[in-house]
Formats: structure tokens, C-alpha cells, sequence
């Protein structure tokens, strides 16, 4: 193993690692094997809760965890159908931009220190934040593209919850650079190594931030653009095979890259671990990153079995009351703790 | 102040009106979709607030009413039972009073107070159902599952005894078909202290859940007067301030010798029927721990029917307590008449309308089930509130459609 | 309900409705002229009785007619909250029309829709008499009456085409 590894350049090192980030952890295939464990903890955690097993039969042994599978082999068999009068370039295209654009603000977080040899590491906030916010106007033409009304009621509430959501959420993160003066993440961990997570800091950013996060990716009780008594399944009730598992993952990946940026953000990150190189600065403080992450998710995750689902305008209303005022005492209490930093 | 309820006529040039008006979006919520059950409601909505609903209603019709014309008395006992799914003994209880008024006969006391304690069973499980479906509305699914499951332990008490999971034609003119077995009282007691305890649950998880009180308090409004216009019943009735039951007012089957309350709310809202609804599952768990305490000794059986038995329905009635139907029962021809009776069933009130002209089918059977009388519910409340009100309302009133299709 | 009360209440209703007491199902039987209908259904429901339970039709081809009958009970007046009162008027069969109490009782909204479906009865007067339970297909078949038969043997629904009822 070692002699292979003596027998690449040194110069393809730098774009072998950045691959390894992109592909494997924490890009593409790490977030395929999370999206297998997520979603059945979600299943398993809401069953437990609701006095019955979950996913069991699939793989008896393990408690069902390769259910996922399972699913996605069977949708993978059934046919896609398009709707007669459906728009057909965004109604087959749009779920692969999708999935392509929740995962793209994972490469721009980083899971170590050595990430700063792997891409340019010095706004690395500002473009993990611009790539999430794209997704959601992506669900709005997705809403048109299919040619059904309750569809395009989700698609319209989608853009209601959308814009009275994104300031709040804006703020959270400006309150944020407001605390540690800097947009490179990296340091964003250093200082927080110094001092405090970020969570302790400033708590309410936390709590808008992931308020703002469970709106994004519509868990409950913000699942209101796919509300089930409501509109079926919002705007991706005509999908069917495989593109019906893509957007019924979609939401769950959002979920852990804006996990991963909380993680970074207000938990400190990779914050008792430390390193240097490849190995000790990246794999390592990235497992810790990565654990952070996940049980961020399962918290969030977890609310399915706990509350029902909220209504549109009284949603839109809170959005623009008061989470808008905690996220403007967010930003003023980052303002005073930049003082005392 | 009272309500302001307006009768919008469906004629076809006020509807086609209505089609024509612009930012008017018309919603067929219909048979195949996840919030509807069993019928359409289609509803005009201006952005988001709804104009006007109307309840499409008839799928699952079956025609009761003209079927029963075509069979003998006690065959319609199990086809009166099955659009009421959910409560069938109150269903079956209704239709055999009739016919027993008809008949001119009474049971004994053992078998009445044998109907209340399986009857008042029947409206736990019915209330039970609505809470699940009311949450299911709402998104979450934990409180269905909780309620169903819920249900369990009291299907298991009347498996026991009828050996049927929930349709148990337990109730024929004359009586019941099985007694008690010797262990129902401590099953029974049980299964009541397991309910007393998960109360508390759901009175945490559920009904003191902000999100719950957000979405339905104020919602679906009736006031008193309304309700009695509109001719609603059951819980819904006297969550809107109203207090009848016709437990109290036309008291049967041995309902005067218990104690037991009549709980009514103001506000009439949607938030209030749920209370409503967990208020009568405790009034219920009383009045079976009365009548099980005082339970009388006697016949299951009218006794000119026991006399007409043969020697070995005799035996398997003195050894098993069960009752095996005679040629009297299968070949009943009341006299010429009429008879109306009332029973008070989980969801309403159940009303039933028997003539007979001596043979050996009804001449006419009229049946009006709760949900039927809840419908004024679509076209008079639903109006101006908004589309994600549409759930909580239906899912509050606990419409059951094929029991208002029959 | 005592004799005294019976004859208060048909004396309140003057002379040409006929009243009936069961006392078995606590059910008082009032038959009234189809011309005094709305009046009497004005009385009873000052006197209290404020919502419709049912509304059916006794169909009688023998004689002819068909009796329309509106079950009512009372929410508000509790001496008489435990009775029912039938209210019933003869039709013939052949031109089936009588007033419409749905201004009277709203509640018989719905009710009312229902037996104009299943037995061709023209509620006059009523806003509303669209196809309620069955599909438009069997408007005007009219189910319930005696004279319609179900089709009870396989052979019957196969000879006549199948589909349709």
C-alpha cells in the first residue's frame, strides 16, 4: 500500500485529496451511506415513539437499516412516468440539479485544518451559505413544472416560507461573522478553540439558525409545502422510480450540509482534535466534525414524532415577528461578545 | 353575538359564477387523496382562503335502506352494523330497540345492562378513532398510532366475548347472543386503568401541544344557536355549548340507573371537540365500572323466546351462555305498525324509522346516521377560513363517510 | 307524554291535523294536508321543536300515494326534548310535490336532498336538489320506490348489457 502511494507524483497530491474530499467523505459517498442512516433513524425513532417496530424485515439482524436499499432497488424497477401536460425539460432535469446543488455546500465547509491546502479556504462561509440558497427556487419551478394544482399551491407556499424564512436565517449568519470577525471557517474553529463554542456564545443565533434549517429542509413541523392531508405531496406528488427517491433524499442531504455548518459554525467543529497532514488533519478531526453533524440531524430528525404540522400564514407571520426580532437580538448580542473577544 | 351562517345555493348560475371569477381556484380534495377518505370535497379557494366547499358524497353508497327490503329482520342487523365501522354496537342497538318496540317486547335486565357496558366500550373505541384521525389531519402520526393502538385492548375485551374483532351482531331482539365470561371484570377493569394512565400521555404529547392549540383553537368556530339550526349532533353539539344526549333526555337500555355527566363546552370550536371527545371517554370508563359493580343475575333472553327453545339450545344456553337463534327469531313478523327510536352513538345520534305490515321484511327502514347530520358542517362552516383549515375541520367533527353514505 | 299535553299541542295546531301518540317509541304522529304543511310546521317549531332528524317517504302504490314523513325533535325545550313528532303528508304518486321546509328547519338541508333522489319527491322550494348519494347517471330512476326492482340474480345483469344498474 505504501509503495503505491510512493509511486504517485508529488504533484497530483493536491488534486488527489481535493477528489477524496468531493467523493468520499464528506462528499458523495459519505452522504450516500448517511442518507441510508438517516433516514432509517428517522423511521426507526418515530416507530419507537409510536409504539410499533419500523423498518425490521429487510434485514432482520440489523434492525432493518438496509431498507433504504431495498427502496431504492424497487424504485429503481418502476416506471417513469411524465404527466401529459407536465413542462419536460424541468420536470426530468430539475431533481438532478437538485440533488447536484445540496450537495455542492459540503465542499466548501471545512471537516480539519488541513482543508486549507485543499481548496482556498477564505470565504469559505459566504460560499457554503450562497449555494444553499439556491435550492429553494429550484422547488418553486419544480412546483410549476408539474402540471397539477396542488402542486403549484406548494410550489406557492414553498416561495411564501422561502422569503419570510432567508432574512432571519441571513441574519443568523451575519451575526455569526459579526462574532468572529473572519469568513474563513477554519479560523472560525481556531477561535473557538481559544474560547468558547459557538452555541455558548451566542445561543440565539443557534436558535435561529436551526429554526431557519428545519424550515429549509422541511421537517416537521414545517413539512407544510408537502403537507400530506393537504396537498399530497406539494410539488413532487407526480414524481415516480428512481427520481421519486432522489427528492425524497434531496431534503435530507440539505439537512446535513446546513448540519455540517452548524456543526462548524456554533459546536466548535473539530474542536479537542488537532493535526497536521493528510491523515492527522483532515480524516481524523473530520470524523469528529462528521459525528457532531449527525447527531445534530437525528435531533432534527426526531421532531417527526412529536409535533403536527404548522399552518401556512401563521408560519409566514412567525417568520416575520418573532424570529425576525431573535435574529435581531442575535445580531446585537454578536455585537457585544466581539467586544469581549 | 350570534353567527352569521349564509345558505349559498348551489345553482348552477351561482356556481358557474363562481367558475368564472378570477384568483378562484377550484380543488377537487377527492377520493384519492390522502385528506379526503372516502368522498370528494371540492373546494373554490381565492388565494388561500376558501370560498365556498361542497361535499361530494356517495362512494361508498350501499343502499341499506332498499336491501333490507329484501330480507328478513335479522338480517339487516348485520348490514345496519357495517357503515357505522367504527361503533357497530351502537348501531346494532339502535335497530334492535326498534324493532323491539315494534315487537312489543322487553329484555330482561342482564341483557340491558350487558348492551350498556359493551355499548359505552363501542363509543370509547369511536372516540379513540377520532382522536386518530383529528392527528393524522394534522401531521402527525404519533397520535394515530397511540390511538389505534389504543383501541386494542378493547377489541381483545369483545373478542373474548363475541369473538369478533369489531363487527359482533352481539344484540338481537329479545337480548344479547353471549353473556360475560367469568373473567371480564378483571379484563375489563384492565383495560380501563390502562386507558386512565395513557390520558395522561396524550394530555401532554397531544392536547397541551402548542402546535395542536395553534391550529385549532378558533377554528371552526359554531355557536349554539348555529348548532341547533344546522341540526348537528353528537360531540359536536355539545362542544358548541348545547348539552343533549339522548342518554339523558330518552333515557334506554338501563341508562337511568347510572350516574354519570354530560360535559359541554363554550367555545364550539375545533380545539373544544377534541376536549369533548376525551371528557366522554372519562365519563364513559365510569359508567362501565357502575354497571359492572352491579350487575344483576337473570336471563341473557327474553323469556317467551328462552321457552321456544329446543332441549339442546337449552343446554348449550345453561352450559355456555351463548344463544343459538330459533326458528321465532329467523321468522319474526312483527304487527302492523311503526316505531322510531334514538340512540346515542359515539359520533351522534343514530335515528331509525321502522314500518312494517305484518311480514316477514320491513316495509320500510329508514336509517340517519351521525355523520350524515354533521354535513352542514362542509357548506356552512368551512367557508373563510383557509385550505390548511380544511383537515382540522373535517377531522374534528369526525365525519366517517361511509357511515353518512350508508 | 300526558293526555293533557297531546291535547294542547293539537289544539295548537288546529283542526285538520290528526294526532297519533306511540307511546312505545315515544313518537307523536301528526297528519296534516299538504296545504296546511308549512303552517303546521311553523307552530311546532315555535312551540320548540327546532331541527329535523329525518326525512323519508312510506311509498303505498296500492293506494297510490306516498307519505312524506319529516321526524323532528326538539334541542332547546326540555319537556318535550324527549319526544319525536312525525310529521307526515299524503302525495300521489304520479305528480310527487310538496313544499319544502328548508326555511323552516334548516337542518333538513341535506335530508331533503336525499329522498328527492331516491324517490322523485319535488321538495318546491328548495335550493338545492343536485344528486346527493347516487351518481347522475341514476337521477331519475328513483331508486326506493316499490316499483324498482333489484337486480337479484347474476343472469339479470348480464343479459341487460352489464354496466349499468
Amino acid at each position: 500500500m505504501m509503495d503505491f502511494l510512493n509511486l504517485i507524483p508529488v504533484t497530483w497530491l493536491p488534486l488527489l485529496e481535493s477528489v477524496f474530499y468531493a467523493l468520499v467523505f464528506p462528499g458523495f459517498i459519505a452522504i450516500l451511506l448517511l442518507a441510508f442512516f438517516i433516514i432509517w433513524f428517522e423511521r426507526k425513532a418515530a416507530a419507537r415513539v409510536q409504539m410499533r417496530y419500523g423498518p425490521l424485515w429487510v434485514s432482520k439482524r440489523t434492525g432493518g437499516i438496509a431498507q433504504l436499499l431495498a427502496d431504492m432497488i424497487r424504485f429503481s424497477f418502476q416506471e417513469f412516468i411524465v404527466p401529459e401536460g407536465a413542462d419536460l425539460i424541468p420536470f426530468v432535469f430539475l431533481p438532478g440539479f437538485l440533488l447536484a446543488f445540496s450537495v455542492l455546500p459540503t465542499l466548501f465547509i471545512p471537516i480539519g485544518p488541513y482543508y486549507s491546502h485543499i481548496f482556498p479556504a477564505g470565504y469559505t462561509l459566504l460560499l457554503s451559505v450562497a449555494f444553499t440558497l439556491v435550492i429553494p427556487v429550484y422547488l418553486v419551478v419544480l412546483g410549476w413544472a408539474a402540471d397539477n394544482k396542488f402542486s403549484f399551491i406548494g410550489a406557492l407556499r414553498e416561495a411564501y416560507l422561502l422569503i419570510s424564512y432567508e432574512v432571519p436565517f441571513i441574519l443568523a449568519i451575519a451575526s455569526a461573522f459579526l462574532l468572529y470577525g473572519t469568513l474563513n471557517l477554519v479560523e472560525v474553529v481556531t477561535i473557538q478553540e481559544r474560547s468558547l463554542p459557538g452555541i455558548i456564545l451566542n445561543p440565539v443565533a443557534a436558535l435561529v439558525f436551526l429554526i431557519a434549517v428545519i424550515r429549509a429542509t422541511g421537517r416537521v413541523p414545517y413539512d407544510i409545502v408537502e403537507a400530506d392531508s393537504e396537498l399530497v405531496f406539494g410539488p413532487y406528488v407526480e414524481y415516480s422510480s428512481l427520481m421519486f427517491g432522489f427528492v425524497m433524499g434531496v431534503p435530507y442531504i440539505e439537512l446535513y450540509s446546513y448540519s455540517l455548518l452548524f456543526s462548524v459554525l456554533f459546536l466548535g467543529g473539530w474542536a479537542p482534535i488537532t493535526g497536521v497532514g493528510f491523515l492527522g488533519g483532515l480524516i481524523i478531526p473530520g470524523i469528529v466534525t462528521f459525528v457532531k453533524a449527525v447527531i445534530v440531524m437525528c435531533a432534527l430528525v426526531f421532531l417527526r414524532g412529536v409535533y403536527p404540522r404548522y399552518k401556512l400564514d401563521k408560519a409566514v407571520r412567525a417568520g416575520w415577528s418573532w424570529v425576525f426580532y431573535l435574529a435581531l437580538i442575535a445580531l446585537l448580542l454578536s455585537a457585544f461578545m466581539s467586544r469581549v473577544l | 353575538m350570534t353567527q352569521e351562517i349564509k345558505t349559498i345555493p348551489f345553482t348552477y348560475e351561482a356556481l358557474s359564477q363562481l367558475k368564472m371569477s378570477e384568483g378562484v381556484l377550484e380543488l377537487q380534495i377527492g377520493p384519492a387523496h390522502a385528506g379526503s377518505g372516502h368522498m370528494r370535497i371540492v373546494a373554490w379557494v381565492e388565494g388561500d382562503t376558501v370560498v365556498k366547499v361542497d361535499p361530494d358524497i356517495g362512494f361508498v353508497h350501499r343502499g341499506v335502506e332498499k336491501l333490507s327490503e329484501d330480507r328478513i329482520y335479522i338480517k339487516a342487523i348485520p348490514m345496519v352494523e357495517r357503515p357505522s365501522l367504527v361503533d357497530t354496537v351502537n348501531a346494532n342497538l339502535g335497530y334492535v330497540m326498534a324493532l323491539e318496540r315494534l315487537l312489543g317486547i322487553e329484555p330482561p335486565p342482564r341483557a340491558q345492562y350487558i348492551r350498556v357496558i359493551t355499548a359505552e366500550i363501542s363509543r370509547i373505541m369511536s372516540h379513540l378513532y377520532g382522536i386518530a384521525i383529528y392527528g393524522i389531519f394534522m401531521g402527525s402520526s404519533t397520535v394515530f398510532m397511540w390511538a389505534m393502538a389504543d383501541r386494542e385492548p378493547f377489541i381483545d375485551l369483545l373478542q373474548e366475548l363475541t369473538g369478533a374483532r369489531i363487527t359482533y351482531s352481539h344484540i338481537i331482539p329479545g337480548g344479547v347472543r353471549w353473556d360475560l365470561p367469568k373473567d371480564f371484570a378483571e379484563n375489563a377493569e384492565i383495560a380501563l386503568k390502562y386507558l386512565e394512565n395513557r390520558t395522561k400521555d396524550y394530555e401532554k404529547v397531544w392536547i397541551n401541544n402548542p402546535v395542536v392549540v395553534a391550529r385549532s383553537m378558533g377554528v371552526g368556530k359554531l355557536s349554539a344557536e348555529g348548532a341547533i339550526r344546522l341540526g348537528v349532533v353528537g360531540p359536536n353539539l355539545r362542544a358548541s355549548g348545547v348539552k343533549y344526549d339522548i342518554r339523558k333526555e330518552e333515557p334506554y337500555a338501563a341508562y337511568e340507573e347510572f350516574d354519570f355527566e354530560v360535559p359541554t363546552f363554550k367555545e364550539g370550536d375545533s380545539y373544544s371537540r377534541l376536549l369533548q371527545r376525551v371528557e366522554e371517554i372519562k365519563q364513559s370508563i365510569h359508567i362501565i365500572r357502575q354497571a359492572l359493580k352491579r350487575l344483576p343475575d337473570g336471563k341473557i333472553i327474553y323469556e317467551d323466546y328462552y321457552k321456544r327453545m329446543s332441549p339442546l339450545m337449552k343446554k348449550i344456553y345453561d352450559e355456555k351462555g351463548r344463544v343459538k337463534f330459533t326458528l321465532m327469531l329467523t321468522s319474526l313478523s312483527p304487527p302492523k305498525g311503526e316505531a322510531v327510536s334514538r340512540v346515542e352513538g359515539g359520533r351522534g345520534e343514530m335515528f331509525y324509522y321502522l314500518v312494517s305490515d305484518g311480514g316477514k321484511a320491513p316495509y320500510r327502514f329508514r336509517v340517519v346516521t351521525p355523520s350524515f347530520r354533521n354535513l352542514p358542517f362542509f357548506t356552512h362552516v368551512m367557508p373563510g377560513h383557509k385550505l390548511a383549515d380544511i383537515p382540522v375541520i373535517y377531522g374534528s367533527i369526525d365525519y366517517f363517510p361511509p357511515e353518512a353514505d350508508r | 307524554m300526558s293526555s293533557e299535553q297531546l291535547e294542547k299541542l293539537s289544539g295548537l295546531l288546529g283542526g285538520t291535523a290528526k294526532v297519533a301518540y306511540n307511546e312505545r317509541s315515544n313518537l307523536i304522529r301528526i297528519e296534516v294536508e299538504r296545504g296546511e304543511l308549512r303552517n303546521v310546521a311553523v307552530q311546532l317549531r315555535d312551540y320548540g321543536f327546532d331541527h329535523c332528524s329525518s326525512v323519508t317517504v312510506v311509498d303505498y302504490p296500492k293506494e297510490d300515494l306516498m307519505e312524506v314523513v319529516w321526524h323532528l325533535s326538539s334541542y332547546s325545550r326540555s319537556e318535550v326534548s324527549r319526544y319525536t313528532i312525525g310529521l307526515v303528508t299524503s302525495v300521489s304518486r304520479s305528480k310527487p310535490e310538496v313544499a319544502s321546509l328548508t326555511d323552516v328547519w334548516e337542518s333538513a338541508l341535506f335530508l331533503e336532498r336525499e329522498t328527492h333522489e331516491m324517490f322523485g319527491v319535488n321538495f318546491v322550494g328548495h335550493p338545492d336538489l343536485r344528486p346527493l348519494l347516487l351518481p347522475e347517471e341514476l337521477m331519475g330512476t328513483w331508486p326506493l320506490r316499490k316499483d324498482y326492482q333489484l337486480k337479484k340474480k347474476r343472469e339479470d345483469v348480464f343479459k341487460k348489457g352489464g354496466a349499468s344498474l
